[in-house]
C-alpha cells in the first residue's frame, strides 16, 4: 500500500463509518454546496453596494486605516494625490522608487510626478516595456527607498490594501522597501473581509484566483521582545495609503 | 523534538522560583489577555461567531478524509506538490531529500510548530542544511539554542538585556540598550539570509480544500519574505488546519487574530494557491504542502479527544490559564505548552510520561471562555486523568499503582454499608495509634508515606461524628 493510502486509511478509521460525500446544511460553513450561479450573483450584489456605498466606505476605510497604522491622506484627484507624494519622496531624500504597474500607475505618472527631483522610479515588471531581468528588478527593489504601488481592493473592516501580484505586479515593491505608498481609488473599498473572499470565490470558479494575494493592513511589526512595539520589522516600517476621489 | 513532559514538576518549579519570567508572565496576562477580551467585546456578535466556527470546525473534522482529497486534487490542480506525512519522521524525510534533491545550503522558515514537533532544523544540521528562523522570537530562541516559551510570542521569557548579550555573544555585534536597534539588528542579519536561501519553509494557518490555498498570518513580513524571496517554497502543517471554503477564511481570521494579539487584523495574511504564476514577476518555482499526522489521527479517533483537534493555535487559553501564567511554556516539556498544551503534548508523545500535564490545572474554566471556538479543554483533562487512572481507552497509558487502586477498592468496600462503615472506622482508631502526635498524623510509613510527606493529616476521632450527633440530640 503506498504511503498515501496508508495516511487515508488511518483516517477513515479514526473516522469510522461515514458518506463520502458530506452534507453540507447546517454547518453554517458557506456554502460548498452553492452552485457557481449564486457565488456571482452574491458578487454582482456586493459590486452594485460598494460603487453606490463608496463614499462613505471611503470615510471608514480612512478611520480604520489610521487604526491600523498607515498614514492616511485623501484628495480629490490624482494630480493632488501626486503632490502629496512628491513631499514624501523629498522629506525622506529618496533616490530610488519602485512601482508596480497597475492601471492607475501606468500613464507614467510617477515619473511625471517625480521628475522635478531627479529621483529614478523603476516599473517592477516583466515584458516589452522592461529593460531588467528577474534577478535585476530583485536587487532594485532591495536598493530602492519607497515602493509605490496600486490596489486591487480595500477593506473598511480592517484597514487592509489587498494584492494580488500578476504580470504587473511584482510581490516585492510592497514588501522590501523601507517605505510603500499605496495608492486607493473610490469605488475599490469593500465593506469587511466576508465580502473579499466571496468575490475570490468567483474569481476562483472562473480560474482567476492567481498564486498569490496579500492583505497589508498597517507597517510591519513585532512585539516580540518585551512586548514592546516595534515597527518595519522585515517589510515596511512606514506606510501610507493615498485615497483618491 | 524530544519530550520533556515527564520533567512537568521540576519545570515549573524553576520557573516558579524565577522572578523575571514571573514578571514576563504576568506581563503575558495584562497585555494579550486583556487585548483578546477588548477585541470580542468590540465585535459584533462575538459568540455567534465562536458557535459558527465551532460547527465548520466540527463539521471538517468529522469529513476529514473528504476533504483532504479535495485539498490534493487542488493543490495538484494549481501546479504544486503535496504530501501526506505519517508520522513527524516521514515529514522530515520528504523535507530533506527534498533540498538535498534540489542543492539547497541555506533554508528560511517562517513560524511553524509542526516543524518544532519535527525538530526539523537539527535534521537539517545533521545533513549540512543551514535553517534560519526568520520570526523575530523565533529567532532569538534558536540562537538561544532554546525552545518557543509561547505559541505566538516565542520568545517573550527573554529581556532586552538578555538578548542584547545574545546578539553580542552569538552575532558578534556591539551592545545595543534599546528594542528598536535590537530588532533592526536582526532584520539586517536576516535580510541577506531571504536573498541568499534557496528554500522558504513556513507552517499554515489555514488550508483551503475547496481552492488548495494556504494562508499565513504574520505580523513582521517574514512569512512574505519566505513565500516570495525564494524558489522553492514548502508549506508544513498539521491535518487538522483544513477549513471547507475560502468564503470561511474572513470567520477564522477574525477569530483566531482577536483571540491571538487583539487586533483586528494582523499586519499581513498572505495566501498561496501552487507556484507562482507563468506570467508573474516573481515568487517560487515551485510549492509544496506537507500534512503530517503524527499521531493526531489518535484524537481523531477518540469522540473525547476530538474537539482538541479545533484548535486555531491562537494562544488565548495559555494567556487565561493560572497555571501557565505562574509555571510559564518550558515545563510543559514539548511543543504546545498551555492547556490544550496539556491535552495535545500527551496525545502526540507519549500519556504516561506526560501524566501530570492533565493534573496541571484547575479546572477553573478560564481557557475554556477563552478559546476562539469554545473548545472544552477541562472536559477533556477529566476524561485523560480517567484514562490515566482506568485506562480504558488507552490501557497501556495507565499509571495508577496496583496499591492504589487496591486502597481505592478497600476505602469503596469500607463506605459500602453502615456495619462496613463502623467497621473501618474502628479498625482505622486502632491502627492510627503509633502515628498520632498532638491530634495529627504526622508520618505514615511507606506505601502510604507519600500522603503525608508534605502535610499532616487530622487523626480519626475517637467519638464518630455520627455518635455525637445521636448525643447532641439527646440533650
Amino acid at each position: 500500500m503506498t504511503e498515501r493510502n496508508e495516511f487515508f486509511n488511518t483516517i477513515r478509521q479514526a473516522l469510522g463509518p461515514q458518506t463520502e460525500a458530506p452534507n453540507l446544511t447546517g454547518t453554517g460553513s458557506s456554502a460548498l454546496g452553492d452552485n457557481s450561479d449564486a457565488v456571482s450573483a452574491r458578487s454582482q450584489a456586493i459590486q452594485a453596494y460598494i460603487d453606490e456605498q463608496s463614499g462613505p466606505l471611503m470615510d471608514s476605510l480612512s478611520e480604520s486605516a489610521t487604526g491600523a497604522g498607515w498614514k492616511v491622506a485623501r484628495f480629490d484627484d490624482l494630480d493632488k494625490a501626486g503632490d502629496h507624494i512628491v513631499g514624501i519622496v523629498r522629506d525622506v531624500e529618496a533616490n530610488l522608487v519602485v512601482r508596480s504597474r497597475q492601471d492607475v500607475l501606468e500613464s507614467g505618472i510617477v515619473e511625471a510626478w517625480l521628475a522635478s527631483l531627479g529621483v529614478d522610479v523603476v516599473p517592477m515588471a516583466l515584458g516589452e516595456h522592461s529593460e531588467h531581468t528577474v534577478d535585476e528588478l530583485r536587487s532594485l527593489a532591495e536598493r530602492a527607498d519607497i515602493g509605490i504601488t496600486g490596489v486591487d481592493y480595500a477593506i473598511a473592516e480592517t484597514g487592509s490594501c489587498v494584492l494580488i501580484p500578476s504580470a504587473q505586479v511584482s510581490r516585492l515593491v510592497s514588501l522590501l522597501p523601507p517605505i510603500h505608498i499605496a495608492i486607493v481609488q473610490r469605488g475599490q473599498v469593500l465593506p469587511t473581509l466576508d465580502e473579499l473572499f466571496t468575490i475570490r470565490r468567483r474569481d476562483f470558479l472562473d480560474g482567476n484566483l492567481g498564486s498569490y494575494m496579500n492583505l497589508i493592513s498597517g507597517p510591519s511589526r513585532s512585539a516580540d521582545i518585551e512586548y514592546t512595539l516595534v515597527t518595519g520589522v522585515h517589510g515596511p516600517g512606514e506606510v501610507h495609503m493615498i485615497l483618491v476621489g | 523534538m524530544q519530550s520533556h513532559t515527564k520533567d512537568f514538576r521540576q519545570g515549573a518549579g524553576a520557573a516558579l522560583s524565577d522572578p523575571k519570567i514571573q514578571a514576563n508572565l504576568e506581563g503575558l496576562y495584562n497585555g494579550f489577555h486583556q487585548a483578546r477580551i477588548d477585541a470580542s467585546d468590540q465585535t459584533p456578535d462575538w459568540e455567534a461567531l465562536q458557535d459558527k466556527g465551532r460547527a465548520i470546525k466540527a463539521h471538517t473534522l468529522d469529513n476529514l478524509a473528504y476533504y483532504l482529497e479535495m485539498v490534493e486534487r487542488n493543490v495538484i490542480a494549481s501546479g504544486g506538490h503535496i504530501y501526506f506525512a505519517r508520522d513527524a519522521e516521514a515529514a522530515s524525510n520528504y523535507v530533506v531529500n527534498l533540498a538535498k534533491e534540489r542543492g539547497i545550503e541555506l533554508v528560511i522558515k517562517g513560524k511553524s510548530m509542526v516543524s518544532e514537533e519535527m525538530a526539523l532544523n537539527h535534521r537539517l544540521e545533521e545533513e549540512g542544511i543551514e535553517p534560519v528562523e526568520t520570526d523575530l522570537g523565533e529567532y532569538i530562541v534558536q540562537l538561544a539554542e532554546e525552545t518557543p516559551f509561547h505559541i505566538i510570542a516565542p520568545a517573550i521569557h527573554k529581556s532586552r538585556g538578555e538578548v542584547s548579550e545574545l546578539f553580542v555573544e552569538k552575532l558578534n555585534v556591539p551592545m545595543y540598550d534599546n528594542i528598536e536597534d535590537l530588532t533592526r539588528e536582526a532584520r539586517d542579519q536576516l535580510r541577506q539570509k531571504f536573498v541568499d536561501a534557496g528554500m522558504g519553509i513556513t507552517g499554515a494557518n489555514f488550508i483551503v480544500a475547496e481552492t488548495g490555498t494556504v494562508t499565513l498570518v504574520t505580523n513582521e513580513g517574514n512569512g512574505r519574505m519566505c513565500t516570495s524571496m525564494p524558489k522553492i517554497h514548502v508549506a508544513i502543517t498539521g491535518m487538522e488546519k483544513v477549513v471547507p471554503s475560502i468564503e470561511d477564511l474572513g470567520l477564522f481570521l477574525r477569530l483566531l487574530i482577536r483571540s491571538a494579539t487583539g487586533q483586528r487584523i494582523s499586519s499581513y495574511v498572505t495566501t498561496v494557491t501552487g507556484p507562482r504564476g507563468e506570467d508573474e514577476v516573481d515568487g517560487p518555482e515551485e510549492f509544496h504542502l506537507v500534512i503530517v499526522d503524527n499521531g493526531r489521527s489518535k484524537m481523531l479517533a477518540d469522540p473525547n479527544l476530538r474537539e482538541a483537534l479545533y484548535c486555531l493555535r491562537c494562544g488565548a487559553c495559555l494567556n487565561a490559564c493560572p497555571v501557565y501564567r505562574k509555571v510559564g511554556g518550558h515545563a510543559y516539556g514539548w511543543v504546545y505548552p498551555g492547556p490544550i498544551g496539556a491535552i495535545v503534548s500527551p496525545m502526540l508523545t507519549n500519556l504516561s510520561e506526560a501524566k501530570d500535564l492533565p493534573y496541571a490545572s484547575t479546572l477553573c474554566g478560564a481557557c475554556k471562555e477563552a478559546c476562539p471556538v469554545k473548545i472544552n479543554i477541562p472536559r477533556m483533562l477529566l476524561y485523560l486523568r480517567k484514562e490515566l487512572t482506568q485506562g480504558e481507552t488507552y490501557p497501556e497509558h495507565k499509571s495508577v499503582s496496583m496499591a492504589e487502586s487496591t486502597a481505592v477498592k478497600g476505602w469503596r468496600a469500607s463506605v459500602s454499608s453502615s456495619f462496613m462503615m463502623r467497621l473501618s472506622n474502628l479498625g482505622g482508631r486502632l491502627l492510627q495509634l503509633p502515628f498520632v502526635r498532638g491530634g495529627r498524623i504526622d508520618r505514615l510509613p511507606s506505601p502510604l508515606s507519600g500522603w503525608t510527606k508534605h502535610r499532616k493529616f487530622p487523626a480519626i476521632a475517637s467519638k464518630p461524628f455520627r455518635t455525637r450527633w445521636k448525643n447532641i440530640g439527646k440533650k
